[in-house]
């Protein structure tokens, strides 16, 4: 369960957060919405424990992210990137990574199968193709087989069979009772993958509930989004 | 899965021991400092051999490449932190170890581990190759083993504390270029043309004591405990600053 409440991010004199607030439920999978620069990212940062909101909290089963015993079983997180040394290898990265949460270096081989990495697992990340390194960013997430995912932009960069690859993988997650967020600027593919939506504009939420209370009487997800985003818009020219 | 204080210890350890020997750029710069210091040695003998060898000891000439060596374990040092910002990797980092005064020490710790090794056998070689190559000079014949083990030992130890106040720089900078240009440029450029006018107790005055033993016979010198107390004293605050500043802000 995450719970984000009136979460606000000020950096200078910006406001990039504007008081935040949801939830991601287990056994869900929560598509995070907006255009780029909206304050997705930042959200997910603050969550993750990488940023330090100005006000507000965002906790994980009630916890702040550094307060968890053991976080890489608890949140497995992938944002942009791979998270990896470009001068590393796949597997040192993962080895590493599974070092520090007490892991079996067996673990490693297995998430390396899972994403379909083996092959390429000793060569340097820097090598690597986008969609590569997004794999590795998702054999790094699953690593510690977590009852959480946060995935920043998780689509970006895989090709068609990829984006079926993770689109079963969370919903299997979902499933069996895990919570995956998501966030994401692709409205077709979401539309597929999600239970709940939660849009998020110029730092605010604008919608928040099941896929099908926030496409309400708009034909799909994405005619939904763009009404809601650019209402917004129109209101600041 | 409950993980005890101790093992959760070990483990970031682990990891980040495990971080610093799979990182190409270490091995290339402990290895280019070994094979350059080597070189600098031979260089610095066959001068000595030329020269009135009897007027120097062994130790000053196997330790004259230490002005040099320590570039490479001030880069070693920015490594270490630097690399943490390539590639997004710092995110990893602390979604796996969200405690960060602990585990920016723990890296500090692994680095010193190969650090202090590294140091030892790249000091001891120079000083080696000197002696091996001067042993039938005047000066070779009175060298101590005593006077030697401890000019080494604070050559090791000034390397490693100039390794870790350069992760510590490294850490508050972030990036790899300016931290380089703002220690090398200290060490290489402001300290040496500065000379006098800069106080003795800065880090690489101060430490030059303690691996310097010969001069201690002048006045205004600084015992070897000393040196290494006062460079001591700079990498904690360095690393102080570092840990205050990495707790605080966004990664």
């Amino acid at each position: 369960m995450l719970t984000i409440n009136n979460l606000v991010k000020r950096r200078g004199a910006q406001e990039i957060l504007s008081g935040i607030s949801f939830t991601a439920r287990p056994g869900r999978v929560t598509g995070f919405l907006g255009p780029n620069g909206a304050g997705k990212s930042s959200t997910l940062r603050i969550l993750l424990g990488l940023d330090r909101a100005t006000s507000g909290s965002a906790l994980i089963d009630g916890k702040p992210f550094a307060e968890l015993l053991n976080p890489l079983t608890t949140v497995g997180a992938a944002l942009d990137g791979s998270g990896a040394h470009r001068m590393r290898t796949g597997r040192a990265h993962l080895r590493w990574l599974a070092r520090a949460a007490g892991l079996s270096r067996s673990r490693v081989e297995e998430v390396l199968d899972i994403t379909g990495l083996t092959n390429a697992a000793g060569r340097r990340v820097g090598s690597y193709s986008l969609g590569m390194g997004r794999r590795l960013g998702m054999a790094a997430a699953l690593l510690g087989d977590p009852e959480i995912l946060i995935l920043d932009e998780p689509v970006n960069g895989l090709d068609p069979e990829g984006i079926r690859w993770i689109r079963t993988l969370l919903r299997e997650r979902a499933a069996s009772g895990n919570t995956v967020l998501l966030s994401s600027h692709l409205m077709g593919e979401l539309s597929e993958t999600v239970d709940d939506v939660v849009i998020i504009h110029h730092g605010k939420v604008v919608a928040n509930g099941t896929l099908a209370e926030v496409i309400g009487n708009h034909s799909t997800l994405e005619k939904a989004f763009f009404a809601l985003t650019s209402e917004r818009a129109g209101e600041m020219v | 899965m409950r993980i005890t204080p101790g093992r959760k210890i070990t483990n970031i350890l682990g990891a980040e021991l495990n971080k610093l020997v799979t990182l190409p750029s270490i091995w290339l710069t402990i290895s280019g400092t070994f094979i350059l210091n080597l070189a600098l040695a031979a260089a610095f003998t066959s001068i000595g051999q030329q020269g009135a060898a009897g007027s120097q000891s062994i130790l000053d000439i196997g330790l004259a490449t230490m002005g040099y060596l320590q570039a490479g374990f001030i880069l070693l040092g920015i490594l270490a932190a630097c690399s943490e910002y390539t590639g997004g990797q710092i995110r990893s980092t602390l979604t796996v170890m969200p405690w960060r005064g602990l585990q920016l020490s723990a890296k500090l710790a692994a680095l010193a581990t190969i650090t202090v090794t590294a140091a030892l056998i790249i000091a001891a070689s120079g000083v080696l190759y000197t002696l091996f190559m001067m042993r039938d000079t005047a000066a070779g014949a009175g060298i101590e083993i005593d006077t030697m083990l401890k000019a080494l030992a604070g050559a090791t130890g000034y390397l490693t504390l100039t390794a870790l106040l350069s992760a510590a720089i490294g850490s508050l900078l972030r990036r790899t270029t300016p931290a380089l240009v703002i220690l090398l440029g200290y060490y290489f450029v402001i300290s040496p043309v500065s000379g006098d006018a800069l106080p003795g107790y800065f880090p690489d005055k101060a430490g030059s004591y303690m691996y310097m033993l010969s001069s201690a016979d002048k006045s205004d010198v600084l015992t070897p405990m000393q040196g290494t107390g006062i460079v001591m004293l700079w990498t904690l605050l360095c690393i102080t600053a570092a840990i205050v500043l990495y707790r605080k802000r966004d990664a």
